[in-house]
């Protein structure tokens, strides 16, 4: 098996490559400093203060100042500001007067998460602002400090975030996108490992070298694989929890165990497009077309109670999906074990029932002299 | 000129008579396209689950939980009588957020005491928390906002007085482009570019590595006339698919569409040529007829978080970011979300355009180079078995 060159780049290279290069995307955690442009047509002390408030919040930093709407606009249509800050004129004036003119904000909702970074940050900034405005005026007008700020909001929401604090996108997206990857590089080796008998016509011989027994080549052929993936799937965990310190809060154990079911259920989905497309190719592009998008469906990004029934339906029937329910609710959100039992059971069901259902047919296409070498 | 034509009609002749390659270049195109969208397409997350702790039992906490369920982010599926029993649904996941009453809310409000209401959400999954928190602190504004408001009436404001006096900066915040935040409408239409270019990749790939298998290769034609044949197959098969997908699809899926046909022309084309030309230089690679889809599939999802729409690229490492501009993807997705979403002109996405320009004169020189060194495969010699 090694001594084809496309092995080692499969089970090594290409692997470590992929977690290196999503690990230095995200290795930032939360979005910072994202450019935005601001159009003060006030230029008064309370405009630069509101100026030099968006310059302090963590998510934005004033990369350009403009001197009109068009300006600010184009910056945005150009890509090189998520939002346009516009100061009205005769703020202050106004706010003198006890008059409200509003701080507009254009901001790019094409790019959804800078777009809610920038969003909440400049809501925060504003409201400071106007309650510090607010503040000023009734503690000046003899109201005591703490009765102002009842009269301000009388009913205030205080914000609690449950499992992630930071919000970080580590542990949101890249404990999850690299099973996602171990997804593909495990199904891509499994199919190539048990595809390339047919293609190269070897069937037979490697069925003999089994004695005959099918169940026997093929554990003798993926045991190997399967010790070498669920490894690289333990690094991945000790990356992710202990080099990067993400929380782990639920069961380990549960973690471990669902690695090796994913898999387990993953190489069975390979033998399972193998012996029942009988052909390389064909399996390599199934199992292409499977692999790809299953983050989409994963929903991690969208979630998969809000998704129409098929989407769900073609979720359900990719690994991936049940392994990361077991990542989110055992590291991320520390749920009692049971909460996992049924992803688990479903990764187990993967690894038996695909196996039970195909070998007797891996068996005949693997001697079918021909399904040999078809390209 | 012969040798060009020739080129193309024998891409043209191969590519239709392998099935394979059939399957990646036309059949995975149009595949993608009504599958890749399916999850998204309810667009906008709403109606989260959310549990109540009512600790206040009194008329003004009702009232709360009654605005809540009425939020059109959030539903009121849960009301437990602990915050640990509501945290345990959010824990096993059937509810997505917690909204906490404290017991004296009403009393507190009546008394002018300044009330806090607690607002939990679940951020291992963060639409649902965006969507669960917006929601609570949207209900709990309004509330708080027409108690103050109803106060301040009484103290004798005129209505726009006593908004001005609760809250003298407003900010009016304006969505620019996907108005509804659409989740499809931000996805998928990147995504589509993404398809293009990987779907060219692979097909091309698979193709030399067949070629290769069957120890095809060696031709006559001269080199440049060879390669400038076989780009304009696939530049012609894909202005098709690009057609499609920024002319049909876009609009059957109703995403945000103001791309000038003429502008989106004229970025198609180096972006196109960039990929294909790389496809051609990189099919050299390929020793084998899968390979090229082993490979490329590694490439996927880094190359969707590496274009710029889903993670912002000012937080990606200089030396990736500038790497990645090596992926005609990265500079191409750019361009085209711009262009066709946010309606941006030309000039506009010069710098992508540019950039697109650059790697398809890269690119050719090295699938021209490659070419001439050790043609792939013979498609523009004589078919096999028909000399």
């Amino acid at each position: 098996m090694v001594g084809q060159p496309i092995y080692p780049l499969l089970l090594v290279v290409l692997p470590l490559v992929a977690f290196g290069v999503l690990w230095a995307i995200f290795r930032q955690g939360v979005p910072r400093d994202l450019p935005v442009a601001v159009l003060d047509r006030d230029g008064t002390a309370l405009s630069r203060q509101l100026v030099r408030m968006i310059e302090a919040s963590p998510t934005m930093r004033v990369a350009f100042r403009v001197a009109s709407e068009g300006e600010g606009e184009r910056l945005v249509r150009e890509g090189r500001a998520y939002a346009l800050v516009t100061v009205p004129a005769d703020l202050e004036r106004a706010v003198r007067r006890g008059e409200a003119i509003p701080v507009v904000c254009h901001y790019n909702a094409q790019l959804l998460l800078p777009a809610s970074l920038v969003r909440r940050d400049l809501r925060g900034v504003v409201g400071t602002l106007s309650a510090g405005v607010e503040l000023r005026r009734r503690h000046g007008a003899g109201t005591p400090r703490a009765v102002a700020m009842a009269q301000l909001e009388p009913v205030r929401t205080e914000r609690h975030t449950l499992f992630n604090p930071e919000l970080s996108y580590l542990s949101y997206l890249l404990a999850a996108l690299l099973p996602a990857m171990l997804q593909v590089f495990v199904l891509v080796a499994a199919v190539q490992a048990l595809g390339s008998e047919l293609k190269d016509g070897t069937g037979a011989a490697w069925l003999a070298a089994a004695g005959g027994r099918i169940a026997k080549a093929v554990l003798g052929k993926l045991l190997p694989a399967t010790v070498h993936f669920w490894l690289m799937g333990l690094a991945m965990v000790a990356v992710l929890f202990h080099a990067l310190e993400l929380p782990l809060r639920g069961s380990l154990g549960a973690i471990v165990a669902g690695t090796l079911l994913f898999v387990l259920a993953v190489e069975a989905v390979g033998l399972a497009l193998v012996a029942w497309l009988a052909n390389l190719r064909f399996a390599t592009s199934a199992a292409a077309f499977l692999a790809g998008p299953a983050f989409a469906f994963s929903g991690i990004t969208f979630p998969v109670a809000a998704m129409p029934l098929a989407a769900r339906a073609w979720g359900a029937l990719i690994p991936l999906t049940h392994f990361l329910r077991v990542m989110v609710d055992q590291a991320m959100r520390g749920a009692p074990v049971a909460v996992s039992s049924l992803p688990l059971a479903a990764l187990a069901a993967f690894a038996l029932m695909l196996p039970a259902a195909s070998l007797g047919r891996l068996r005949r296409v693997a001697t079918n002299e021909r399904l040999w070498g078809r390209p | 000129m012969r040798g060009y034509a020739a080129a193309f009609a024998a891409e043209l002749r191969t590519v239709r008579r392998d099935r394979g390659a059939l399957l990646v270049l036309v059949g995975a195109v149009l595949l993608y396209a009504a599958f890749y969208p399916l999850p998204y397409l309810p667009e906008v997350l709403k109606e989260v689950p959310v549990a109540v702790v009512d600790a206040d039992h009194s008329a003004l906490s009702r009232r709360l939980v009654r605005m809540v369920d009425a939020h059109e982010l959030v539903a009121v599926r849960f009301e437990v009588p602990t915050l640990a029993e509501a945290e345990a649904l959010v824990r096993s996941g059937r509810a997505g957020g917690i909204l906490a009453i404290p017991d004296g809310l009403e009393r507190d409000v009546r008394r002018g005491e300044r009330a806090t209401v607690g607002a939990f959400a679940d951020a291992a999954y963060f639409l649902v928390y965006r969507q669960a928190l917006t929601g609570l602190a949207e209900a709990v504004g309004t509330l708080s906002a027409g108690i103050e408001i109803r106060r301040l009436h009484a103290a004798g404001l005129s209505e726009a007085q006593a908004r001005a006096a609760r809250e003298p900066v407003p900010l009016l915040l304006r969505p620019l482009f996907n108005p509804a935040e659409g989740y499809a409408s931000y996805i998928v239409p990147s995504v589509l570019v993404l398809i293009l270019q990987q779907t060219l990749l692979i097909g091309i790939g698979l193709l030399a590595g067949t070629a290769r298998e069957r120890g095809e290769g060696g031709t006559t034609a001269s080199p440049l006339a060879t390669t400038l044949g076989r780009a304009t197959f696939y530049l012609a098969l894909y202005a098709l698919h690009a057609l499609l997908y920024f002319g049909v699809v876009v609009r059957v899926f109703g995403f945000p569409h103001h791309g000038r046909p003429g502008a989106l022309a004229a970025f198609a084309l180096p972006f196109l040529l960039a990929v294909i030309f790389l496809a051609l230089a990189a099919s050299h690679l390929f020793g084998r007829r899968e390979t090229a889809i082993q490979a490329l599939l590694f490439t996927s999802l880094p190359a969707v978080f590496l274009a710029g729409f889903s993670w912002p690229p000012e937080a990606i490492p200089t030396w990736l970011r500038l790497g990645s501009y090596l992926l005609p993807s990265t500079a191409g997705i750019a361009g085209f979300l711009r262009l066709d979403q946010m309606g941006s002109s030309l000039a506009e996405v010069r710098t992508e355009w540019l950039v697109l320009w650059g790697l398809t004169a890269t690119y050719f020189s090295l699938a021209w180079f490659a070419a001439a060194r050790r043609p792939a495969r013979g498609s523009s010699g004589p078919p096999p078995g028909r000399e």
